[in-house]
């Protein structure tokens, strides 16, 4: 069953737009990140699938249920943590677990639990908390009623990485325990660390959608290669698949490799003596930059533009560029 | 309506409640004590000495300013007390919507499982309680303390004060509330129910010596506010609460409309 379910969702705020024509779906029990530039359309996007917003066209659900306004039971099975975490600053922590569990109606079964693990004292008021600390009251807030769908916006900001890591092993157990993680996030290396979907938003619209293992499949590499005796850079740049050659000194070349070309690569190599060889994985972040830039049309070369040029699903990785 | 939702209103205005409420009580207490001092002959002989015109603009061709009820409402009723309920109502009508989007807050509460009608009417009913706590505030103490400074109020005169004064407080959080579903912060709201009370009681003064201001008065909720009259005579004009009743109606009705269909973030 898909939990969250999007068709043609637009909402404009008078001439400016929020988010435009998003169609995706998350199935229940995944991890799906929705990633995109601050400015994107990650919050309109969670502000229409909570009933905070009115769509200017389109429509939201969530576990089949037509997204209403007026509603309130679905907001029951979700637990939400808001990108800007604004709470009553005169009141506790306390206060704001009771608030949050009165009107839910039910005794929060994992606020003990999150308290002690995000080691947050619960007694002070909003105002004297760090910004860290009121994450860390949001996350607790949004997650202590074991929600079946958790959507969380940003939910890392402000932290510190051990407990950046207390939330992703969180994070983790739900999705073990079958809970729906409906992620948004500009913070590549935390989609990378929890998702399994990645939905990136770019100017209003979806752009692409694959899994995060192909996303990853698409990595760049970055190469310094050394070589015994001087060297042109046409000697690398001439292998499909890598460009950005640069010569430093008379014997290095450096360059990027992107996609399935590391063989080729290694076989030009051995055509000379290398007296030593660098070979780096780009972060998904530099991935999801070059993915940007080739949308913007900076490098018609690349690959991915290529790919955003053909809508087309990757059957092999469940991928799709729109 | 949410229990919890009351309850957390209410805990947050607690202490602008508690503040006006007291300041109210005080207020009362001290127009009481002073009516034996200032009152009867002296105060007679202090307004027989006012130019016709000013006693013209505030309504003496009304009512007595020498009387008891004269003196209540030009000494309190009349003005300050518009100006401090004025205050708190409007304060609280604006926060309840407008000041919560602007603020955030109302993201918090509206991710949670309620409905937004559920919200809406009970900021209402928190508005009810306030306008009742305000009103007790108000014409308790002038009912307790009265008779120690020989102003003796009937009972019938305490409870048409106090359900006119309610209804009259009603029908500007009527107002404040309507505005406050429209707008996303406090600001602008509160500019216009607050515009509105000032212009109303300006129209009111004009109407007194302007036939031309008289064309407002059928609308003007200050007109219809005359405790003065209440004191004296023992009647409100039934217009009176028509107006208040449909003006505090139609704008609350109109705040949940309104409240229920517009983005709130």
């Amino acid at each position: 069953m898909d939990v969250i379910t999007t068709e043609g969702l637009t909402k404009y705020y008078g001439s400016t737009r929020g988010v435009e024509d998003l169609t995706m779906t998350v199935p229940e029990g995944s991890v799906y990140g929705f990633l995109g530039p601050n400015g994107a359309g990650k919050t309109t996007t969670i502000r229409c699938l909570l009933g905070m917003l009115k769509p200017t066209r389109g429509t939201a659900q969530l576990f089949g249920t037509a997204v209403n306004l007026d509603g309130s039971e679905l907001r029951r099975r979700i637990g939400y943590v808001a990108g800007e975490v604004i709470m009553f600053e005169k009141e506790t922590g306390r206060w704001h677990m009771e608030y949050v569990s009165g009107m839910r109606g039910a005794k929060p079964s994992l606020a003990d639990e999150l308290v002690e693990r995000f080691e947050f004292d619960p007694s002070k008021r909003v105002r004297e908390l760090s910004k860290g600390n009121k994450q860390k009251l949001a996350l607790i807030l949004g997650m202590m009623h074991d929600p079946e769908l958790l959507i969380l916006d940003e939910p890392t900001s402000g932290l510190d990485p051990l407990n950046q890591e207390a939330v992703y092993a969180v994070i983790d157990e739900r999705v073990a325990a079958g809970r729906t993680v409906f992620l948004s996030s500009h913070i590549l290396s935390e989609v990378e660390r929890v998702c399994e979907r990645v939905g990136i938003i770019r100017a209003g619209r979806l752009a692409a959608e694959e899994s995060v293992h192909s996303l990853l499949a698409k990595r760049l590499r970055e190469l310094e290669v050394t070589f015994a005796e001087p060297v042109e850079p046409a000697f690398l740049a001439s292998v499909p698949g890598v460009d950005k050659v640069e010569r430093i000194g008379e014997r290095t070349l450096t360059a990027r490799a992107k996609g399935d070309v590391i063989d080729d690569v290694i076989k030009r190599l051995a055509e000379k003596t290398v007296t030593d060889v660098e070979i780096e994985l780009a972060s998904l972040e530099d991935v999801f930059l070059e993915f940007y830039r080739a949308q913007e049309g900076e490098d018609p070369s690349d690959d991915s533009a290529s790919d955003a040029e053909t809508p087309a699903r990757d059957d092999a990785e469940g991928g799709e560029v729109r | 309506m949410s229990w919890t939702l009351l309850r957390a209103t209410l805990h947050q205005r607690r202490a602008s409640m508690f503040w006006f409420s007291v300041g109210l009580v005080f207020y009362s207490w001290l127009m009481v004590w002073f009516w034996p001092q200032i009152g009867g002959g002296q105060y007679a002989e202090m307004i027989e000495n006012m130019p016709p015109e000013m006693l013209a603009l505030f309504g003496g061709n009304d009512i007595s300013f020498a009387s008891m009820g004269g003196y209540f409402q030009t000494e309190y009723l009349g003005l300050m007390w518009m100006v401090i309920v004025g205050c708190a109502i409007v304060m609280y009508g604006v926060g309840s919507l407008a000041g919560d989007i602007g603020k955030g807050t109302m993201e918090l509460t509206l991710a949670q499982p309620v409905s937004r009608l559920t919200v809406v009417l009970t900021r209402i009913a928190v508005l009810v309680v306030y306008v009742l706590v305000l009103a007790a505030a108000t014409f308790v103490p002038i009912q307790v303390f009265g008779p120690t400074y020989d102003v003796d109020l009937t009972a019938r005169t305490f409870w048409l004060l106090f359900a006119l004064g309610s209804l009259f407080m009603l029908a500007l959080g009527g107002i404040a509330m309507l505005a406050s579903s429209i707008f996303r912060d406090s600001g602008k709201p509160a500019g216009i129910a607050a515009g509105l009370l000032v212009m109303m009681w300006i129209l009111d003064l004009v109407s007194n010596v302007s036939e031309a201001a008289e064309l407002f008065d059928p609308v003007n909720l200050v007109g219809y506010w005359q405790p003065g009259k209440v004191i004296n005579d023992n009647v409100v004009a039934a217009e009176a609460w028509w107006v208040y009743g449909a003006v505090a109606v139609v704008g609350l009705i109109g705040a949940v409309l309104v409240f229920r269909r517009r983005d709130v973030a």
